[in-house]
């Protein structure tokens, strides 16, 4: 996490009458930091940006968003963030710069034409701009969404399924976008189904079922999940090359899984990679190939939310 | 804060420009309220025999002078109706557009939305209202009613026009947002706009009976009586505007 924390959530939680939406969530996203919020359907997600984006006010906790409580100062809060919806709507007789322009004039300072001609260019819709937004696409409409919550350069996004919706170049380029966005010293929380995209985008990664289940960075998670395991195929010598292994300190355990293949695993994966690689020749094995098992962030994600 | 308000007002309007059946209606519901006054006006003293007129103790003139001074109460109607279009479907259609999350997510305070909803109709509703008062004058004067229009414009008329007119249709438009905002869809929103129009009604029922009439300090007394309700509810819709579980229940 970065030094500068942009928002912190202390035991936050939310009741609809009898169901607990969330409970007890405490994470915090730093500035420049995109973080995802993985989870299952119904597990929080939205409910936990609505609260953090001073729309939906907590049960119970409190958090802090660029220095404001958003459920005490909501207005004060809203001057420095953007909220992608779930199903962002739009005024759609109306042309795509006047429904930017629209949104832009409830900012302090932001001069809402020039933002709104600004945005449209940086999303591709310049084009498009005088066109009513009931004849855009859907991806058009989402990419129209994430320039209306970029009007005024907040300094937090929230962004609720940001690519769903979208062809895989639009998608493609709105992560290079949110990427660019988090250069720009933005931080980032998001919402998302998509493990690939989270993977690709976030520092770290939340996933959560009403509480926190985990929140860590996509290799953490997967590394806390499943042990490091590497695959050593050779052409011959298997049986010495397992006898002399299991002997070896930073050797934890190695077996056998075939005629010619070795699993092992190190003390440290990564620094006793070359002492493993060296006793094997040391001990007249003949390499054909070092490799670690791979185990996807969807494996670890299942992991995770797999009810107890 | 006026910023934000104006740019709620100026963005209903050109939602209201650009739905044509909107201003179409703005025009008709006026026309048609101002024409059948000064027909019932016209027509009705003529055709009403004169042996009845005469056992009630008066005449065609006394009977247009009657009709005539229904008029300011009746021009209420046209805000209220207005209302009944405008107001009650303020907030319902955010809702239906999926719009009001965003909005939320913006530094507009609730009542900044809410008062910016209730100007953007009842400001035009208002000016079609002065419009046809003086439409109705105007053609009056024209019909050779002058000397009969001129007891009816006295200061209770333009106290009712100039103060209570105002009064009443900001709480028929406030009743109207109270009902969009507490509406799960249009045609909710739409079953509850009846009650924008029981102020009138009221009114109206007190004018036409007879039991209250309107001098100039009561006309004034009720107006004050209006603006403080119009205050109450408008905090009162501030606090009914669930912003939760519009987001959250809206499906």
């Amino acid at each position: 996490m970065e030094a500068r924390t942009a928002l912190s959530a202390h035991g936050l939680s939310k009741r609809f009458g009898e169901r607990v939406a969330v409970d007890g969530l405490t994470f915090a996203v730093g500035a420049a930091e995109i973080v995802g919020l993985l989870g299952p359907n119904g597990a929080g997600k939205t409910t936990t940006l609505r609260m953090l984006a001073g729309i939906v006010a907590p049960t119970s906790g409190s958090a802090t968003v660029v220095g404001g409580d958003p459920a005490v100062e909501p207005e004060r809060v809203h001057e420095s963030i953007g909220f992608l919806t779930e199903s962002p709507g739009f005024y759609e007789r109306l042309t795509a710069e006047r429904n930017l322009a629209y949104f832009a004039a409830f900012y302090d300072g932001v001069d809402a034409a020039a933002a709104a001609r600004r945005e449209l260019e940086r999303m591709g819709l310049a084009n498009r701009a005088r066109d009513k937004v009931g004849t855009f696409s859907k991806g058009m409409k989402q990419r129209l969404a994430l320039a209306r919550v970029l009007l005024h350069a907040p300094r937090i996004l929230f962004l609720d399924e940001p690519t769903a919706g979208l062809d895989p170049e639009a998608a493609r380029d709105l992560r290079k976008l949110i990427v660019s966005l988090r250069k720009e010293g933005a931080a980032v929380l998001l919402s998302t189904h998509n493990l690939t995209e989270a993977e690709e985008l976030c520092d770290r990664i939340a996933v959560i079922r009403t509480q926190l289940v985990a929140v860590d960075t996509a290799r953490a998670l997967r590394e806390r999940q499943f042990e490091r395991r590497l695959r050593v195929r050779l052409a011959a010598g298997a049986e010495e090359c397992l006898a002399a292994l299991r002997s070896e300190a930073f050797v934890r355990d190695a077996r056998k899984e075939g005629d010619d293949l070795l699993s092992v695993l190190l003390v440290d994966p990564d620094q006793d990679r070359p002492r493993l690689v060296a006793r094997v020749v040391a001990t007249g094995g003949q390499i054909l190939e070092v490799r670690e098992d791979e185990r996807s962030l969807e494996d670890a994600y299942l992991n995770l939310v797999e009810e107890p | 804060m006026r910023r934000r308000i104006w740019n709620v007002v100026r963005m209903e309007w050109t939602g209201i420009a650009t739905t044509p059946s909107s201003p179409l209606f703005l025009v008709v519901v006026p026309l048609l309220l101002v024409g059948q006054a000064l027909l019932l006006a016209w027509i009705v003293p003529r055709f009403v025999s004169p042996a009845i007129l005469g056992t009630a103790g008066g005449d065609a003139g006394t009977l247009r002078l009657l009709i005539l001074r229904q008029f300011p109460f009746f021009v209420l109607l046209i805000p209220a109706m207005v209302a009944n279009v405008f107001a009650t479907l303020g907030i319902v259609e955010e809702k239906v557009s999926r719009t009001l999350e965003p909005l939320l997510a913006t530094p507009v305070r609730t009542w900044e939305l809410l008062v910016g909803k209730i100007l953007s109709g009842a400001l035009p509703a208002l000016a079609v209202a002065w419009l046809s008062a003086g439409l109705f004058v105007g053609v009056g004067y024209a019909l050779g009613w002058g000397a009969l229009l001129r007891t009816c414009l006295t200061p209770a008329f333009f106290l009712s026009i100039f103060l209570l007119m105002p009064a009443v249709s900001l709480l028929s438009f406030i009743i109207g947002v109270i009902g969009s905002s507490r509406a799960r869809d249009a045609k909710e929103a739409q079953n509850l706009a009846v009650l924008v129009v029981f102020p009138i009604f009221a009114l109206i029922a007190l004018q036409v009976t007879g039991l209250v009439e309107f001098t100039p300090v009561r006309t004034l007394l009720l107006s004050l009586a209006f603006v403080a309700a119009d205050a109450i509810l408008l905090r009162a819709a501030v606090r009914l505007f669930g912003r939760e579980s519009i987001v959250t229940r809206w499906k």
